[in-house]
């Protein structure tokens, strides 16, 4: 009953070579557009620099980027554990089905959404618009994760509560949540760090964040030192935030005990609660998934007749393409960053707290980085290769919460077990981690796939000339005011997308598949 | 479940190596015979497509095209420096064009190209050459709009309170805010500035959005770059309950804003560069401009778009188009007025 970090019998004295080379070059990577971001910093003039810095325009900008953060954040936890909830501990019909799709406006980009709510009403703008927005399309990252966390959740505490006389509210808020708190804190982190990096919503919306300026200044003033300084303000927010969850996720109770009493909640049957549930969900679904996917649907079919079906298909085989190629690139990243932060390596924490660092640039930050970066070496430059390399260092933080989580939930004793067996660190890590921490990490890489099938402004400056993504085909469209023309490739982008999404459910269910030992 | 796993990480592992090899042989330059030209092109495909085929069917150089954003574009060659893989630059607008050579990245083009080009249309340093004419107008609705203003200033007229709209993000509005400080100076520009917002006007992040909202009742007046009113006509399929004007002849809102080409340093065909820039000034090439992609001909300004006035009679005010590259003076402006 050793108190000891996890992973103690796989830790000798030192830290296995594999994995640290792996962490290093994560960490070298990582460094490349902070690097770049530095050096453009520093190349501006500091009496222009500090203008910028402390002029009224930047504090408005601090402000307003600060407040869309917590309050979306806020909300789609609030949300997102809720709709969780619902799905998990109430009797609705076709409880699978409904996980599935209040999860799937993940798939429609940022753009799309905020393109077909503005269609129906193409007055919305502003503040409030841009929190409905990206609340509504954020909302899954944290019922995803609450979901999860939901299913790791030891029942039996629960129950005995409520005989105990505990009202069902005050059971979820002292009972379940504390168990739930760090997936949760994971998932509203992803938000927060999404919310400061989308540029889609604010620019058609027209609110004022630092994305939206440091684009702005790229593209109008060519001043890259001020929006290299804008950036790293962006990175220095990032580090809150992940300082924030960090903490938030040390002091919520562990539970690594790999035996559970109860593992199902009992469902709740009640008329009430099962209506109410029901109505939040339906009312979920209208908003972010029913209306996005009708109007796109509807602009589709419209337009039926003169798509071009062959680039259609291509751009969709480009699309995958590079995006499965990031994620695996993402994965092999991950794996060895999780196996290091278990056995409580400082390297492997910085790896793991650097990626996160990264996740808020904007594309066309990491864009121009890997631009700077890759043109050094021509055979480098504007590849697939350098591309879906973009990808993972742009997304790679999504898969390193889950990766970190799954990597931590493996029984402590199943890895003592196997080392008493004498099997090395490698055998044990593909005879008794893996395929245990699969589901988690399976997870981690669908939602790194997913995030590179969207991704537009870094796409624009890295992919091979000639070669087109869904997204962008689609932004080239709206550029001259397609906007029905562009509508199948939306469709298509958000279909192709549906499907790892799906996917993403499937793995976590079932709990033979955790390791629980009866 | 063992042998499942092993399965699938065998064919993972086969898929990434296949898949990761293949992009370093996609990447090496196949010298085939005939020449190649890479163009970085702001101007988009559905548009310049057809011409840039034309070219290759008459010259037999191949085009390797690149579509973005001028302004994105320009950036990532700035970035690029003396990597670039680029030989020709084609932008939508002239700022994009003047960055890059204020960056001292394009190389001077030879005097018979430069004859084709009135001066004004082209950079001083003989670096870059217009090629379509894209104009600043105001749309409005005919239903609601009687009297048309005749010139920028008479915008600030209290009648136009909250019937106005701008789009103050994008290229060509900060290009007309430009214009506005090179002629009158700061101050003064920042007063007719302060003079638009007191009428606040409705902001809009996109031009078409600014014509749509016309159309559908939302404003009265817009200003607007000529060609959105063809098309967002050709997107809705329909005429459109607005119509497009220009100021008063010299009026400083009637600017002319050039797309434009200039070659990179880094060119590897300087010569077959050049021709392109050549096949797009010349007579035929420009008429089909007018006609198919509804803009001005920088060569012969005596062709027309359809249903618009001729650009001798539009006046517009002579500014010099590389000072549009450096628009941290006029966003600065905008920032301080609260428009950005």
């Amino acid at each position: 009953m050793s108190k000891k970090a996890h992973g103690e019998a796989t830790k000798a004295s030192h830290v296995p070579l594999g994995l640290f080379t792996a962490a290093l070059f994560s960490l070298i990577f990582i460094a490349i557009p902070l690097v770049y971001l530095l050096r453009r910093a520093l190349e501006g003039n500091w009496r222009s620099l500090s203008a910028l810095l402390f002029r009224e325009k930047t504090a408005q900008i601090f402000t307003t980027t600060s407040s869309l953060v917590i309050i979306v954040s806020l909300m789609a936890s609030i949300l997102g554990v809720s709709l969780a909830w619902s799905l998990h501990n109430v009797k609705i019909p076709m409880r699978n089905l409904q996980q599935a799709l209040v999860i799937l406006p993940i798939a429609i980009p940022s753009y799309v959404f905020t393109f077909s709510w503005i269609s129906i009403n193409p007055s919305i703008s502003g503040f409030w618009a841009a929190v409905f927005i990206l609340v509504l399309s954020t909302t899954p990252y944290v019922s995803l994760a609450a979901l999860s966390g939901l299913r790791r959740v030891d029942w039996s505490q629960h129950e005995v509560a409520m005989t105990l006389g505990l009202n069902p509210f005050r059971t979820f808020i002292e009972i379940t949540l504390p168990q739930i708190r760090n997936s949760v804190a994971a998932g509203t982190l992803l938000v927060a760090l999404y919310v400061l990096s989308d540029f889609g919503a604010v620019a058609l919306l027209g609110v004022d964040t630092f994305t939206r300026s440091i684009s702005n200044l790229y593209r109008g003033s060519f001043d890259r030192s001020s929006a290299a300084v804008l950036a790293l303000i962006l990175v220095l927010l990032s580090a809150t935030l992940i300082a924030i969850e960090s903490r938030a996720r040390g002091k919520a109770r562990q539970s690594r005990n790999s035996a559970r009493l109860l593992k199902q909640p009992i469902l709740i049957n009640s008329r009430g609660t099962k209506l109410a549930a029901q109505i939040l969900i339906a009312l979920y679904l209208a908003l972010s998934l029913i209306t996005p996917m009708g109007l796109l649907l509807l602009r589709f079919f419209n337009s039926a007749g003169t798509i071009d079906y062959p680039s259609l298909f291509s751009a969709s085989i480009s699309t995958i393409v590079a995006a499965f190629l990031g994620a695996l690139i993402s994965i092999s990243l991950a794996l060895p960053i999780g196996l290091l932060v278990l056995t409580g390596s400082r390297l492997g924490n910085l790896a793991d707290k650097g990626v996160l660092l990264v996740h808020a640039l904007p594309g066309i930050v990491m864009g121009l980085a890997l631009v700077a970066f890759g043109s050094e070496f021509p055979w480098l430059y504007q590849t697939l290769g350098l591309l879906a390399f973009s990808y993972a260092l742009l997304f790679m933080a999504k898969s390193v919460g889950s990766v970190r989580s799954a990597l931590a939930r493996v029984p402590q004793n199943l890895i003592d077990i196997s080392a008493t067996l004498g099997k090395s660190r490698a055998q044990t890590f593909r005879a008794v981690i893996l395929p245990l921490a699969a589901p988690g990490v399976l997870t981690g890489s669908l939602l790194v796939l997913l995030a590179a099938m969207k991704e537009l402004p870094a796409t624009l400056m890295l992919r091979p000339t000639g070669f087109e993504t869904l997204a962008t085909e689609m932004w080239a469209l709206t550029a001259i005011s397609r906007f029905s023309e562009a509508a199948p490739y939306a469709l298509f982008l958000v279909l192709i997308a549906a499907i790892p999404t799906f996917l993403i459910n499937r793995p976590d269910r079932g709990s033979n598949e955790e390791g629980d030992i009866a | 479940m063992g042998s499942k796993l092993k399965k699938s990480r065998l064919f993972l592992a086969l898929a990434s190596f296949a898949a990761l090899a293949s992009t370093l042989v996609g990447c090496s330059s196949d010298s085939s015979e005939g020449q190649s030209l890479v163009i970085y092109s702001g101007r988009s495909e559905e548009f310049i497509a057809p011409f840039l085929a034309e070219f290759t069917e008459k010259t037999g150089i191949q085009l390797d095209v690149r579509y973005g954003d001028s302004a994105a574009l320009a950036a990532q060659i700035l970035e690029e420096g003396e990597n670039s893989p680029a030989d020709l630059f084609l932008s939508q607008d002239a700022g994009s064009l003047g960055a890059v050579s204020a960056a001292g990245l394009l190389r001077s083009l030879d005097q018979d190209l430069i004859k084709k080009v009135e001066n004004k249309y082209q950079s001083t340093n003989q670096d870059w050459v217009g090629i379509t004419g894209r104009v600043r107008v105001f749309v409005y609705s005919p239903d609601r709009v009687s009297v048309l203003p005749k010139s920028i200033d008479d915008l600030l007229a209290a009648e136009w309170k909250g019937r106005l709209a701008i789009a103050p993000t994008n290229s060509s509005f900060q290009a007309f805010i430009s214009s506005l400080i090179q002629s009158r100076g700061d101050a003064a520009a920042e007063q007719w500035l302060n003079g638009l917002m007191k009428n606040e006007p409705k902001l809009y992040e996109k031009n078409s959005q600014i014509v749509e909202a016309v159309d559908a009742g939302e404003i009265d007046l817009g200003l607007v770059n000529h060609y959105y009113l063809w098309e967002v006509a050709q997107e809705l399929g329909r005429d459109l309950n607005a119509a497009i004007e220009f100021f008063q002849p010299g009026d400083l809102g009637n600017l002319i804003n050039v797309s434009g080409a200039g070659i990179l340093n880094t060119a590897k065909n300087f010569a077959g560069a050049q021709e392109l820039i050549a096949y797009l000034l010349e007579e035929g090439t420009q008429a089909k401009f007018v006609s198919d992609t509804h803009e001005y001909s920088i060569v012969n300004p005596s062709l027309t778009p359809e249903g618009l006035p001729a650009l001798a009679a539009i006046k517009s005010p002579a500014i010099d188009l590389s000072t549009l590259a450096d628009l941290k003076r006029t966003q600065d402006l905008l920032i301080r007025v609260g428009l950005l």
